[in-house]
């Protein structure tokens, strides 16, 4: 059995009172091994960032559980040895210091036990930070890239990014996803980040997690979803209607295009024992495995409960 | 130094890209045996992608006998890399299958006869014969040494 960075259990968070409460986080089930790069993706107000901030012991779950290493960040003792070993880049990147290196400087002070000064020295070289701009003048991508030096350096057992890509340009994009993959998951580390910037992550994670509305639509090792995910374009009669492998399926002209979720080679060959024919088979990136899964989810829950508003 | 292209977004597993492009190297002779490969942390690097998803290449590389680990001593091309020879024949044949597979079913799409089909394959077979022939005399051509 692996052991988790994260591991969530049926976890629920309501926002407001009354009749205005907003289920941001569902019932999700987590499940992030330790060592993985896992990305968290999901459409916005998914409950990503919920979801980071009670890891990190900034909100509290309204039901089930979230365990960082074992433990539990919102309970005060073991909070602060939760907070110990996660390096935390938040969404808003307001920041607590007034220049990139005073930020440094703190961050230093706090994780002494950790931190790295050539890690540090290599994040700012490669991302091109700017140490001595004051926060107010810095652009939104320095910001982000201030964040997350600050972070990689303390080189913490478990590194959470939300949304790490914020504002960065292409060639800070390509040296942080370089960093990232070099000098943050050594001796077993583990990063988890959220995104919907799907083409990046899906080079560098090798676990994903896709949630939608709070809740978690598939979770699982990147490749083993990439192999498991065909669309099909199918030739026949009788096709079978309500089978668990496929996920969606509709006509087009004389043929049904089916996106098949489960055991794309056995469902083909069965399909070929019916008498059908697969006229053309290909894999899907993680995009339109994105899109597929939420739009469907999407689908069936309007079909259960009619919008209020049309 | 190798160079490989991952296509994130293509739906293929991101290892058995790795590993398609390595065992083309080996085949092309573009690497010959005993060059030696990148980490797999360097290479990950390199290629912005997972260093779990390099490892597992790696692994499915070593053990079709493509490459070898000397452990604490880096990855080489192995010496007896050229065919797979560790696998069983009606192993090679099942891998190869789909593309067979593939291959036919273009053909007929371009109304393509058996002959014809078959001419291209020898051709392509040919081709590569070449290739590694070449490779087998002197190693000064430059191409595909190790920096």
């Amino acid at each position: 059995m692996t052991a988790h960075a994260i591991e969530t259990e049926a976890l629920e968070k309501t926002y407001g009172l009354g009749r205005k409460k907003v289920r941001a986080v569902d019932g999700l089930s987590l499940h992030v091994p330790e060592g993985s790069i896992y990305g968290l993706l999901g459409r916005n107000s998914a409950g990503k960032t919920t979801t980071i901030r009670m890891a990190v012991g900034l909100a509290r779950p309204t039901a089930g559980t979230i365990r960082v290493f074992g433990l539990d960040p919102a309970r005060d003792p073991e909070r602060v040895m939760v907070l110990s070993q996660v390096g935390y880049v938040p969404e808003d990147k307001a920041q607590a210091a007034l220049t990139a290196r005073a930020l440094l400087q703190l961050n230093r002070e706090f994780y002494r036990d950790t931190w790295s000064d050539d890690l540090a020295r290599k994040a700012i070289r490669r991302l091109e930070l700017p140490l001595d701009t004051t926060f107010l003048k810095l652009s939104l991508g320095n910001k982000t890239k201030s964040a997350l030096v600050s972070a990689i350096a303390q080189r913490s057992r478990l590194l959470i990014l939300d949304e790490p890509t914020t504002g960065l340009d292409p060639i800070a994009l390509d040296e942080l996803l370089r960093l990232l993959v070099e000098d943050c998951t050594l001796e077993g580390r583990t990063i988890f980040l959220s995104s919907h910037q799907l083409t990046e992550i899906e080079r560098i994670a090798d676990y994903v997690g896709i949630m939608d509305r709070g809740r978690i639509l598939l979770e699982g090792r990147l490749d083993d979803i990439r192999a498991s995910f065909r669309r099909m374009t199918v030739m026949g009669e009788a096709l079978p209607a309500g089978d668990v492998r496929v996920l969606t399926s509709r006509r087009v002209g004389h043929a049904t295009e089916m996106v098949v979720q489960r055991e794309p080679e056995e469902f083909a060959a069965e399909l070929g024992r019916g008498g059908a024919t697969v006229v053309t088979s290909t894999p899907l990136s993680l995009n339109e495995i994105f899109i597929e899964l939420c739009r469907n989810a999407e689908a069936k829950d309007d079909r259960i409960r009619p919008a209020d508003f049309v | 130094m190798i160079s490989l292209r991952i296509f994130a977004s293509s739906g293929v597993p991101v290892y058995l890209q790795i590993e398609q492009q390595i065992k083309q190297c080996v085949a092309s002779g573009l690497l010959l045996a005993g060059d030696a490969l990148p980490s797999t942390r360097r290479l990950a690097g390199d290629l912005r992608v997972n260093p779990n998803t390099v490892a597992r290449a790696f692994q499915n590389l070593e053990r079709d006998g493509i490459i070898r680990t000397v452990p604490g001593g880096g990855t080489y091309v192995a010496e007896d890399s050229g065919g797979g020879t560790g696998l069983l024949k009606a192993e090679k044949m099942r891998r190869l299958r789909p593309l067979a597979t593939q291959l036919a079913v273009e053909a007929f799409q371009l109304r393509l006869g058996a002959d014809e089909v078959h001419k291209l394959l020898d051709a392509a077979v040919q081709e590569l014969g070449r290739g590694v022939r070449g490779k087998g005399g002197s190693r000064s051509d430059g191409e595909g040494k190790d920096q």
